[in-house]
């Protein structure tokens, strides 16, 4: 079985069903259809080979029409499809052989369902590649925009109404009549012939401007067209084309005033609003035609009145806004933006209903933080990876479901799309149960001062992973960052390496508070603090019964008690400073990989501290199961063997047996670089059976830009894709609408409640016999008088001696 | 019966505003009630030497309300704006007459008035000109009443000793109707504020009788019996309910129920002389409202107000003499007593003039069929927004609360706004050290704290500093204030070689650092001697 996800939910713009209920999802090779009451994925419309670039749902043609549920879709591949989606169900495919990077229909609304006798043709007008004329013409123009007829599945030939360097998007008027792109500081806008023959006359003007055109919307009902420009300016022209598309051809050639409008083109005027510091990249009027839509890199939705210019504002959506889609439905509309959400608004009141949520993208950072890990954590029971986002979130992602759980909010800081990144979530950590997270935070300092580094522990709530904060720790190593987060596999145990030279072993104190209901409450203390030879710690590992502590001092390998805090052995030496530690399962095998100029990905035997095999490869990622004694490395290809080969992939993913240095199994991915891999264990019920035995774990291969897959390493045919899983998820929700759907298929099965746990006695406190276990445990500012520590720690050390002595 | 249901409901609406009542035990004597304060505000004047009793009185229903009172032979009109100024004349009499008059009626436009005498006369007269304009002579013996009926001005009632009830039309100075029934002196009448023909008479026959003229018989239509000699008879403003007066008892009766009785009010020591209704104000939850009496007067001197909604007597007040009429002026200002020795007790309330002017026989009279309204509150009214607001939660009541207001300190708002120096300087006045590092953090991740630095001018830099002496090398804030200290002192160099203030500032920072620096130097000391101690420790274990 394999399960493929995490695609970009915004590479072009949604679409609504006829009666709003559902929105149609470009999901690269796949258009997935969510369900706009509950927000879920109903089914997917599969068969394109490459991304999809269009969907149109076909307008219902009379009122009772609404419930059909036609679409036709576009794809590099070359091909227009016709879909059935309530079914789903593919109805027709034309192939015409060129990528299509953008498709309208205009005409629509002209054609008659069966005319009289003669069925009239239906056009799209598609933009296109010349992929065969490239040696003949200039390279620059080979995008088209080319009229297809679908009713007779072909192109119609020879006609090219326009060609431009680059792919631009069509945008067609809502009444079917006008289409038209941008054009760096043109606007060409096209009037749809009257039906007919198809090599009608298509007519067309060009409007210009100063600035680069990045957007344009029409009106649906006048002749205004609105373009966004990359300065933030949004140009209404009004009354454009009377003179060139007018119906009776009369050269009405009246010198009037036209102001605003430039170069003598044909518009009546122009006027200019300016509000968005930025490009605006959204630009939509309303259906009624009496707001217009406006929204851009900072992330607001602008609603201008267009008769007076006044605004209404949808602030804090948090990430560049990408398209706005109206429905039919006049209280519903949806938003795409940038970090890979769909927002489904009520209208009037422009509230945010339910969030498609897609896998956040990958966020950047600056230079001096590369090289800190991919913050990427796998929850291996319950199938969820924790990534971190761009707002300073902590993104639950659902593998099996392919849909975001929930969002953490790490730092109390708002997210502003186009700020300055000054505080950065380095490291997540998540315990084996899933049940507790570390993460570390940088704030950058301005100028060397004011730089801060903090350790947060998160305690999740009894369901749907709402952490919550139990114990921040400032400054951690001074002001050394954080290399490695890792927990301990009982979880009551968190060490962190720094590389300001030490590691911190936390312990975590479990205070029960007894209210009216039994609260837990977790706060982490420094219980050990470790260095070796001052080297700074650059990677940590507990071995899979926590017995043992790896942490890697640069290119060496030390390995501690983690209870008492001793050193059990140095392993050495490596090139190139370790990156990353792993145990491997139960074997008695530590895996390192370091990274640099002469890179390496080595195995060393525990039992016999020494090193048993080595590689020399770029490892990116190294996970391995926790019962069984195999593991696997992504790792990145050399540069120059990646055209050759592997055509275009630029990493692979090596199963190896802990004792055999040679792949039991290799798969080559693309996009490796910043990729993650996890092992997740199977949870039988959610996994169907292939061949009548299910998988023991599968092995998740999330790639740079956070698409993922799923897979079960060991099957033999691994590359076919089945997508069995998916096909339960679809019915579940297609019953949803009645009877079986309710808390579970939300929020997962209840967890069991175990009531012996809550039982610990409470035990009234009282006095230590012994302060210094406690006395030097909180923050600095809490400490005794020197005078009152100094007994104490001198206590400590005397009552140490006995203990040695006995 | 519909009276009283009526005022039960809006007792009960009256309930959800209910006041806690009060633990404080009440005091020995009562407290005057705001009733008996309203009644006692009536300003009494005495208009003394009409010769004889004073058989009636009435009130004009056109504003100002004059008032006629008739005494002997001759009635008098008297101005009740005079009155107030202290004018006790009259301020026109009119004498046309052959015997004592018995009774008086305005018409309801105020511009006839109608005065019968024992002779059996009944004069209309022009109340301007004082002219009689007709005289309507048919009854042979005393007439004991007329009456204008409210809603109608071309008809008159009368009734006398002959114990016939006469309906009069006066233009033609003719009798329409006679109505035959009573077996004794017929004493008074009263006609229906709802409905112009059905009128009640009163007699000593101790009955009294409902007519209604278009009755074709001239038989009464309802008939209840006092039980003493009726000497007067009112309908209520309601039209439904009737009070009467006889012997020492007055009594209410149900019209519409069939002459059921409602309550016998038996307060009075003597005979009741005369009953008419009176208006009180009341306030409730704030907003006014009027409600009506009763007045009753009788020969012991006593005028008592009854409130027939709570049927019980609300005030009560003596007077020297015994007292033969009543009289309440349509616009609750004035209230007239006539005494059985020529003396009139004529009462002024002073208030605003244009005071509601509703009260009976208001033009066309339909406000008397009103309810005692509650005036609703309406958004032109500045009360309208402040309504309720006083109001204590019930139990049982949902109390949203309010979101508690998030209260910013002045730097806090600064930093809103993005005036990081101000803010900054702001924060430094104000003496915290927490709030200050926090506020520097705040700056580094805007980017912004060595721009805020290098704004600084003189004064503010001198405070900068002297934080920074003070608290540069805690511990707990030394990562950061230690770096800024060098920074300040980098870019700001020339400024402070050039500020003697400034210098002294750098100087006590001086002094702190090497002050810390011989602390570092100690702990020092004392770690060299701790490690081999700790080094022998580790190695024993």
């Amino acid at each position: 079985m394999m399960m493929r996800g995490g695609r970009s939910l915004v590479s072009s713009p949604p679409a609504f069903s006829n009666d709003a209920k559902k929105l149609l999802v470009c999901t690269s090779n796949t258009v997935s259809v969510f369900s706009t009451a509950t927000g879920l994925q109903i089914t997917s419309l599969e068969g394109h080979t490459a991304l999809v670039t269009s969907v149109v749902v076909v307008p219902p043609s009379s009122p009772a029409a609404k419930v059909l549920c036609y679409c036709w879709t576009a794809s590099l591949d070359g091909t227009i499809r016709y879909w059935d989606f309530s079914v789903p169900e593919l109805m027709k495919t034309i192939d015409i052989r060129v990528p299509i990077f953008n498709m309208v229909i205009p005409s629509f609304l002209d054609i008659p369902a069966v005319d009289k006798g003669k069925h009239q043709d239906l056009f799209a007008y598609v933009f296109t590649e010349d992929t065969k004329e490239t040696q003949e013409k200039t390279k620059a123009l080979r995008r088209q925009i080319r009229k297809c007829n679908l009713s007779k599945s072909r192109l119609v030939g020879r006609l090219i109404l326009g060609e431009t360097k680059k792919p631009e998007v069509l945008t067609v008027s809502p009444s079917g009549k006008f289409f038209g792109i941008r054009n760096k500081c043109k606007l060409h806008i096209w009037k749809v012939p009257d039906q007919g023959s198809e090599h009608a006359a298509v007519r067309k003007i060009t409007l210009h401007h100063t600035k680069k055109i990045t957007v344009i919307a029409f009106h649906p009902t006048q002749r205004v067209i609105a373009a966004g420009d990359v300065t933030g300016r949004i140009l209404t022209w009004r009354g454009f084309g009377n003179i060139a598309f007018a119906e009776n051809q009369k050269l009405i050639n009246i010198q009037e005033d036209k102001p605003g409008v430039r170069d003598n083109d044909d518009a009546d005027s122009c006027s200019t609003w300016h509000w968005h510091s930025a490009e605006v990249n959204v630009l939509s009027f309303s259906s009624d035609g009496a707001y217009l839509y406006s929204g851009g890199k900072e992330g607001v939705l602008v609603v201008w009145q267009l008769d007076t210019g006044k605004k209404k504002f949808l602030p804090r959506i948090g990430s560049p806004l990408l398209y706005f889609i109206d429905s039919p439905d006049p209280t519903l509309s949806a938003i795409s933006c940038a970090d890979n959400q769909i927002h489904l608004l009520k209208m009037p009141s422009m509230g945010i209903l339910k969030t498609i949520s897609g896998i956040k993208t990958p966020c950047c950072y600056p230079e001096m933080c590369k090289g800190l890990g991919n913050g990427i954590a796998f929850d291996q029971t319950a199938g969820l990876v924790a990534l971190r986002t761009e707002n300073y979130c902590i993104q639950f992602y659902s593998l099996f479901d392919d849909r975001g759980i929930s969002e953490v909010h790490v730092c109390e800081r708002n997210h502003q799309p186009g700020d300055d990144v000054t505080v950065i979530v380095t490291a997540v950590a998540l315990s084996v149960d899933g049940s507790l997270m570390s993460t570390s935070e940088v704030k950058l300092a301005e100028e060397g001062i004011g730089g801060l580094v903090c350790l947060k522990f998160w305690q999740a709530g009894s369901q749907n992973k709402e952490f919550s904060l139990s114990t921040i720790v400032y400054d951690p190593h001074r002001d050394a960052g954080i290399s490695a987060v890792t927990f301990h596999p009982s979880g009551n145990m968190v060490v962190s390496s720094s590389f300001g030279g030490d590691f911190k072993i936390w312990r975590c104190n479990n205070d029960i508070i007894q209210n009216d209901q039994m609260h837990q409450n977790f706060s982490w203390t420094c219980h050990a603090v470790g260095s070796y030879k001052k080297r700074p710690m650059t990677a940590a590992a507990f071995s899979a019964d926590g017995s043992v502590l790896a942490v890697a001092a640069e290119t060496l390998i030390t390995l501690w008690n983690p209870y008492k805090n001793v050193l059990l052995a140095v392993l050495g030496e490596t090139l190139t400073p370790i990156v990353n530690l792993s145990f491997l399962g139960k074997s008695d095998n530590l895996a390192a990989a370091s990274c640099g100029s002469n890179p390496q990905l080595s195995v060393w035997s525990m039992s016999k501290l020494s090193l048993s095999w080595s590689y020399k490869l770029c490892i990116e990622a190294v996970a391995s199961a926790v019962d069984s004694s195999s593991f696997a490395a992504l790792a990145l290809l050399p540069e120059s063997s990646n055209e050759t080969t592997f055509k275009g992939r630029d990493g692979v993913i090596l199963l190896y047996n802990a004792t055999n240095p040679v792949p039991t199994a290799i798969w080559s991915v693309k996009k490796a670089k910043g990729g993650a891999l996890g092992f997740l264990q199977v949870n039988p019920s959610s996994v169907e059976e292939v061949d009548g035995k299910t998988p023991e774990v599968l092995l998740a291969y999330m790639s740079g830009d956070h698409e993922y897959v799923v897979f079960d390493p060991y099957c033999k045919d691994a590359h076919e894709v089945s997508i069995s899983q998916k096909e339960g998820l679809s019915s579940l929700e297609l019953k949803g609408q009645g009877g079986q759907y309710g808390y579970a298929s939300i929020y997962g099965e209840l967890p069991e409640f175990d009531k012996k746990s809550p039982e610990t006695p409470w035990v009234p406190s009282f006095p230590s016999e012994r302060p210094w276990e406690t006395i030097f445990s909180g923050s600095s500012h809490n400490l005794p008088p020197l005078t009152k520590l100094c007994s104490a720690f001198l206590e400590s050390l005397l009552e140490k001696r006995t203990a040695a002595v006995e | 019966m519909a009276e009283i249901r009526a005022e039960e409901e809006t007792s009960t609406i009256s309930k959800t505003f209910l006041i806690k009542p009060k633990l404080k035990s009440k005091p020995r004597t009562l407290p005057q009630t705001p009733e008996s304060k309203y009644w006692s505000s009536f300003k009494s004047t005495r208009i003394p030497n009409l010769v004889s009793s004073i058989s009636s009185i009435s009130f004009s229903p056109s504003p100002p309300h004059p008032f006629a009172a008739a005494y002997s032979a001759s009635v008098s009109l008297f101005s009740p704006l005079s009155l107030s100024d202290g004018d006790v004349s009259p301020s026109s009499t009119i004498s046309s007459f052959s015997d004592v008059v018995s009774s008086l009626s305005f018409r309801s436009d105020g511009l006839l008035l109608a005065a019968s005498d024992l002779s059996g006369l009944i004069q209309v007269f022009d109340v301007k000109t004082r002219t009689p304009l007709r005289r309507l002579r048919s009854h042979t013996r005393p007439v004991r009443f007329v009456k204008y009926p409210v809603l109608d001005k071309l008809h008159l009632l009368s009734g006398g000793d002959d114990a016939v009830v006469k309906f009069w039309d006066v233009a033609g100075e003719n009798v329409v109707l006679d109505l035959m029934g009573h077996k004794d002196y017929v004493r008074c009448a009263d006609c229906s504020p709802v409905s112009s023909d059905l009128f009640v008479t009163g007699s000593y026959d101790h009955t009294v009788k409902v007519w209604d003229v278009r009755v074709e018989n001239s038989r009464s239509v309802l008939e209840v019996n006092h039980g003493k000699p009726v000497e007067d008879v009112i309908y209520l403003p309601s039209g439904g309910l009737i009070a009467t007066a006889g012997g020492s008892s007055v009594k209410i009766w149900d019209l519409i129920g069939g002459g059921k009785m409602v309550h016998s009010m038996e307060s009075h020591n003597k005979t009741v002389t005369s009953i008419c209704v009176g208006r009180t104000r009341k306030e409730n939850c704030g907003h006014k409202s009027m409600e009506d009496r009763i007045l009753s007067v009788g020969l012991d001197g006593y005028m008592k107000v009854f409130d027939y909604g709570n049927m019980k007597i609300t005030h009560s007040m003596r007077f020297p003499a015994p007292l033969m009429s009543v009289s309440f002026s349509p616009d609750c200002k004035t209230r007239v007593i006539g005494t059985s020795n020529g003396i009139i007790f004529a009462g002024r309330r002073k208030g605003k003039e244009n005071v509601e002017s509703g009260g009976r026989g208001n033009v066309l009279g339909f406000e008397n069929i009103s309810e005692p309204e509650r005036r609703v509150l309406r958004p032109t009214n500045f009360r309208y927004f402040h309504r309720g607001q006083s109001e204590k939660p019930v139990e049982g009541d949902f109390l949203v609360m309010r979101n508690k207001k998030i209260k910013l300190a002045e730097h806090d708002k600064l930093l809103k706004k993005f005036r990081h120096k101000e803010a900054l300087v702001s924060v430094l006045n104000k003496n915290n050290r927490e709030n200050v590092v926090a506020v520097m953090e705040e700056l580094v991740t805007r980017k912004k704290l060595l721009k805020c630095v290098s704004n600084l001018d003189t004064d503010e830099l001198g405070l900068l500093l002297m934080f920074l002496s003070k608290n540069a090398t805690m511990p707990r804030y030394s990562s950061l204030l230690m770096g800024l200290t060098k920074k300040v002192i980098e870019t700001r160099a020339e400024d402070i070689q050039s500020s003697d203030a400034l210098k002294g500032q750098i100087r006590n920072l001086k002094r702190s650092i090497e002050e810390e620096l011989r602390i570092q130097h100690s702990l020092q000391e004392i770690q060299g001697i701790i490690s081999p101690l700790l080094r022998i420790i580790a190695g024993r274990r």
